[in-house]
């Protein structure tokens, strides 16, 4: 799937901006997200803690883009906890369990620099199952929720480079959405 | 029942305690940083409801209620390891769950949901990681915890994820300190993925010569191996500080073995005292003890002592008023009274 902004470079990047209170979604490829993103990382030196070690190294991983437009608001956020990508950088923590997944490839990168690895080894809880997608079936799936579900998806096609998959998701959530725009 | 510190261990000449520290979180509540002020109150509410009053082998896990105890008492904690300085300092609603031996705590409400903590006397890490399992496998049953395949135990922030282990010693390096070596230490183990530290944590410079020393990550190494090689690393550390506490005392005896009965002298019988002058003193003669120029036919329990005189933790014995040479007088006193007889 090609970025939503230069047609040219693969899209990496889930995001969404709101402009004027209307949301936007966009797929975008790492420069063009970086050129999107306001991160305005101030150098002090006095924030030593993890904050600025995170901004530094996701600053390196997107470059340094310090002259972006602030005309608009634009935001890449956790759809679960609302947390910007900025707030989440300045903080350097995350807001909830979701934003592992929601900030997409990045996180492993970050978490190879800080971590030395990626992935996890050891314990896990008592009742995790792993691999199985036995999960406890759900009440009937809301339409809303299934976008959601899709969404998620695609950023994690995306994220492993699975165009087609993408692309298909792409079009079932576009043909969800109309659909949700009739009943409303 | 014994308490923790009071145990026996091994290699208690170098490694004063064990610790290890969990980091869990609960699926259904965002993490610290976006909870709500009601949110904090019903995760507290929760964890309590679920862990009080379970039971393992520490005895009872007994709630306490944090914003009951005023800053005194707080701080009191911090000064014995039991609450961490973010907790104590704390405006939303935070809990504390202690084992009646005080060998396992739970925090509530921390920098994650649950820091889940296992003490244990000496070197052993092992006996200090089962005793915070205990209490994990407990609450990983009782509540759903954020786990992601991948990531493993999610945490609010990435330096805890994974594993969400950290494991430490704190550890006694009076030879070391006093040759100028711990910055060479700290880098050194620095690259065998632990961080050196002073007593209290980050920023606290080696008090009395006491240091923690800590796995540095927490991802893709299991908790076993991430023991494994602080272990590895905690071994290579005492052989250093005995090596260089033998070299010391073979060429520097009658120097030495002064310094530590002049320690004692001077903590037996001083009327005032504050609590840096008494730490230091305090080293000295742990380390006689260790060397075993001091004998005595009572229980040593030099550490104990060191929490004992922190101002907070005598302030709170004191009452709330007592200015700072009240608390001079009374860490005097104490000192006067609690030093083991020599034989
Ligand atoms: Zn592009
Ligand atoms: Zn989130």
């Amino acid at each position: 799937m090609l970025c939503d902004k230069c047609h040219k470079r693969e899209a990496k990047v889930y995001y969404t901006e709101i402009v004027n209170g209307e949301k936007k979604e966009q797929y975008l490829c790492e420069e063009c997200a970086a050129q999107y993103t306001s991160f305005q990382i101030e150098k002090t030196g006095v924030d030593s803690g993890l904050g600025s070690l995170l901004s530094n190294i996701l600053s390196s991983y997107y470059g340094e883009k310090k002259n972006v437009p602030e005309k608009t608001e634009k935001v890449l956020a956790c759809p679960t906890c609302g947390i910007t990508y900025e707030e989440m950088l300045n903080a350097g923590k995350f807001g909830c369990a979701d934003c592992y997944r929601s900030f997409g490839g990045i996180i492993d990168k970050t978490l190879r620099q800080i971590q030395g690895a990626d992935t996890h080894v050891g314990k896990a809880p008592a009742g995790f199952c792993t691999g199985g997608k036995e999960q406890k079936k759900k009440p009937e799936e809301t339409l809303p929720d299934r976008i959601d579900k899709l969404s998620f998806q695609l950023q994690q096609a995306v994220e492993q480079e699975e165009f087609e998959e993408a692309a298909r998701l792409r079009d079932e959530i576009r043909d969800l959405k109309k659909e949700a725009a009739r009943n409303a | 029942m014994l308490k923790w510190y009071d145990e026996k261990g091994e290699f208690t000449d170098v490694v004063i305690s064990s610790r290890v520290r969990l980091a869990r979180n609960l699926k259904k509540y965002p993490f610290s940083t976006r909870l709500s002020k009601e949110g904090a109150a019903s995760l507290v509410e929760e964890v309590n409801n679920k862990l009080g009053d379970g039971a393992g082998e520490d005895g009872k896990l007994l709630a306490c209620r944090l914003d009951a105890m005023d800053e005194f008492e707080r701080t009191a904690m911090v000064e014995r390891h039991v609450l961490s300085p973010l907790i104590a300092e704390k405006k939303q609603a935070a809990g504390l769950l202690i084992s009646e031996n005080e060998a396992v705590c739970v925090l509530v409400n921390e920098a994650d949901h649950l820091r889940i903590q296992g003490l244990s006397g000496g070197m052993n890490i092992k006996k200090a990681f089962a005793r915070a399992e205990q209490v994990d496998n407990m609450a990983g049953k009782a509540m759903e915890f954020a786990y992601d395949e991948k990531y493993g135990y999610l945490t609010s922030c990435p330096t805890n994820v994974g594993t969400g282990m950290r494991a430490s010693y704190m550890m006694f390096l009076p030879a070391l300190g006093a040759a100028g070596k711990i910055n060479r230490l700290a880098d050194e183990v620095g690259k065998y993925g632990a961080a050196l530290r002073g007593m209290y944590g980050e920023g606290t410079e080696g008090t009395a010569n006491i240091y923690q020393i800590s796995n540095q990550k927490t991802l893709g190494s299991s908790e076993e191996d991430i023991i494994e090689n602080l272990n590895n690393i905690a071994l290579q550390v005492i052989f250093q500080e005995r090596k260089r506490r033998e070299y010391v005392l073979m060429n520097n005896f009658d120097v030495i073995e002064d310094q530590i009965y002049r320690s004692y002298g001077v903590l037996k019988y001083t009327r005032q005292i504050g609590t840096k002058d008494a730490m230091t003193l305090l080293a000295q003669i742990k380390l006689g003890f260790d060397a075993g120029i001091l004998k005595s036919e009572e229980p040593v329990n030099i550490f104990h002592m060191m929490m004992d005189v922190q101002p907070f933790n005598l302030q709170c014995r004191l009452g709330k008023n007592a200015g700072s040479r009240k608390r001079d007088k009374a860490r005097a006193a104490y000192l006067n009274q609690s030093l083991p007889r020599l034989v």
